[in-house]
């Protein structure tokens, strides 16, 4: 893997420079209030790298909150007409976490049944990574994620002094670069492994994630489930705020016109109450335990049963982000681990 | 964001969410809430196996998922009985002869009528499960000759919620089958036949032979640990029942997480399952 260096000016001047061309959208880190998000740039002078975390992941590029599918002529099936927005697009300074998460979703809709409508915007996407720079007090990513980032990440910048070494990790990559001020990286392998390690996570799942699948398993009739599931109140904030969760709605919408039709699907999540609703209105997961349960299967036992990968990229939103102090996974394990029932915990 | 299409006709050719039109060809009331109707799509047949679903679009309203209800056949036609209980299947029921919907699918398992040849088939279907339980059963009954005994029994709520009165005239005349059947209430109405749950029917069986015999079982969630555990008391093993589950259908293409069971997909790996694929799976029955 070719590893080269750029200051921080010439970086700006470069993305500068990518956004007048207009390529592609390029679209970075933005402070937002007290908080970070993913936002298209219209100059460098915005860019805010240095972030804990954004309140969303960069997955709302490629699975939008809300989707357009098809377009028709409401009551005319012959006009159905499938439609999506894949402009080229360049998404600069996702932490490792989170293309790690980009990386299980791509496997979620690639696999099987091919949805083209997410795969075309990853298509035409370029991903550029970074190695956090501020800590996160809800982060547990280094317990959890292995080596999923390095997967799709096109570039992996690692920021030194006054400098950001970049690791050019594919084709797209080295071309998404050309004409930038790239030059020969200077610094030792140790120096960079250093500066990858320097933002410490204080939060670790108690065990290591090969063993939760068999655990979780061993588990199911947990207290955790019942005690954590009282205190939640079914908003589905740690869904919507979480990068490896897909689950999703499909809608209509008529505009007022009369004229014109929209198939959507918008974000759904396995926390809200009529998630498992069927049209008899028998539910499948009443109770909130039920869906407590499910979504930390989902993460924990579900996806790396099926992938062999921790469903859950430790970026700790959930946990940030959950009103009753209950969503995140180092959370509900540690509770685990502390309250052991009669051999059941491995 | 821009909604125009920049993907161009790659995602018209490629997309999995596009439905094709399917037309209404006839439709007949069933009961007061649940109704018959035939589709016919353009030039090619559906492709479906006894036993699985597909999803109807409305466009304007949306799009449902609904179990096929006949065989399959090559005259691109298919049958589905529809009960009128949410938007979609309103607005189904209210279309005319001649008017177009929107389908995708065939999604799903189906029943693995090429396993069972041979053997003897006994149908415990309960209420609306009779729909995509009929798939399997007309199937069987067009090639009779593959099959051994074929016992039919058929459970619903009240009289006025029977289905496919007709055909349950027919089977009943049929002396190369055995068809039972009662309601969970009289309800007021006139009924001379059996009364109780689909369970009360399976004493009156004389003769199964567990050994040679595949229980295929659909119906409403609560009937089929109920069913199940009558089974097993006529020595029924678990490789010998098969089940067709009941989920929240909406991608029908294993993305969207609505039906998941356990780590399953059902529209995707369902819904029909053996009984002993799934009997260790939490949130199965």
């Amino acid at each position: 893997m070719e590893i080269l260096k750029i200051s921080e000016n010439d970086f700006m001047s470069f993305l500068d420079k990518k956004i007048d061309e207009k390529a592609e959208k390029v679209i970075g880190v933005v402070k937002k209030g007290s908080h970070f998000v993913f936002n298209e740039l219209e100059s460098s002078d915005k860019l805010a790298l240095d972030y804990d975390v954004t309140m969303l992941p960069p997955k709302k590029y490629f699975q939008p909150p809300k989707e357009l599918l098809l377009k028709y002529k409401p009551g005319n099936p012959e006009s159905y007409r499938a439609v999506n927005n894949c402009d080229p697009m360049a998404i600069v300074g996702i932490h490792y976490y989170d293309l790690a998460a980009i990386y299980m979703m791509d496997r979620a809709f690639s696999e099987g049944e091919r949805d083209e409508h997410y795969m075309k915007k990853r298509d035409n996407s370029i991903l550029v990574g970074l190695y956090p720079t501020k800590y996160f007090k809800y982060r547990f990513a280094k317990s959890v994620v292995r080596d999923q980032a390095y997967k799709v990440a096109d570039l992996m910048m690692v920021k030194m002094n006054g400098d950001y070494v970049v690791e050019v990790v594919s084709e797209k990559g080295k071309d998404f670069i050309k004409g930038g001020n790239f030059i020969e990286n200077t610094y030792t392998l140790q120096e960079i492994d250093d500066a990858k390690n320097k933002v410490k996570d204080d939060q670790k799942i108690p065990i290591s994630v090969e063993l939760i699948p068999d655990y979780l398993g061993k588990n199911h009739g947990h207290p955790v489930w019942e005690v954590f599931g009282e205190k939640c109140f079914s908003c589905g904030s740690c869904v919507l705020v979480c990068p490896t969760c897909y689950c999703f709605d499909v809608r209509d919408e008529v505009e007022l016109n009369l004229e014109e039709g929209k198939r959507i699907r918008i974000w759904d999540g396995c926390m809200l109450e009529d998630f498992a609703v069927c049209a008899d209105g028998h539910n499948f997961r009443k109770e909130k335990g039920q869906r407590f349960r499910h979504r930390i299967y989902r993460k924990g036992k579900h996806l790396p049963e099926k992938y062999h990968y921790f469903g859950c990229v430790g970026c700790g939103r959930c946990q940030y982000s959950c009103a009753a102090d209950i969503a995140g996974p180092v959370k509900v394990i540690k509770y685990m681990e502390d309250n052991k029932q009669g051999g059941q915990n491995v | 964001m821009c909604e125009d299409c920049t993907c161009g006709e790659e995602i018209q050719k490629n997309s999995i969410y596009l439905p094709e039109v399917a037309e209404l060809v006839s439709k007949k009331k069933m009961t007061d809430i649940d109704s018959f109707f035939e589709f016919e799509l353009k030039g090619h047949s559906l492709g479906h196996l006894p036993g699985q679903f597909a999803e109807i679009s409305i466009p304007g309203i949306g799009e449902a998922p609904i179990s096929i209800s006949s065989p399959p056949s090559d005259d691109n036609k298919f049958e589905m009985v529809i009960r009128n209980i949410g938007s979609v299947t309103n607005a189904i029921h209210s279309l005319n002869v001649g008017d177009k919907v929107g389908i995708r699918g065939p999604f799903g398992t189906s029943f693995p009528m090429n396993n069972l040849r041979g053997k003897n088939l006994l149908f415990v279907t309960g209420g609306i499960g009779l729909v995509p339980a009929r798939s399997a059963i007309l199937y069987a009954l067009q090639n009779r000759a593959d099959y051994k005994d074929i016992t039919i029994l058929f459970g619903c709520k009240e009289p006025g919620q029977r289905l496919f009165t007709d055909e349950i005239e027919e089977w009943k005349n049929r002396n190369d089958i055995t068809f039972l059947e009662t309601v969970d209430t009289c309800n007021g109405e006139k009924w001379e036949g059996n009364v109780g749950v689909i369970t009360t029917l399976l004493p009156k069986l004389k003769n199964i032979d567990p050994l040679e015999t595949y229980a295929i079982v659909v119906g409403p969630p609560i009937m089929y640990k109920y069913v199940i555990m009558s089974l097993h008391d006529m020595d029924f093993s678990d490789k010998k029942i098969i089940v067709s589950l009941e989920r929240r259908m909406k991608c029908g293409v294993g993305k969207c997480g609505h039906c998941q069971m356990d780590n399953i997909y059902v529209c995707q790996d369902g819904a029909v399952f053996y009984y002993d694929d799934i009997k260790h799976l939490k949130e199965a029955l």
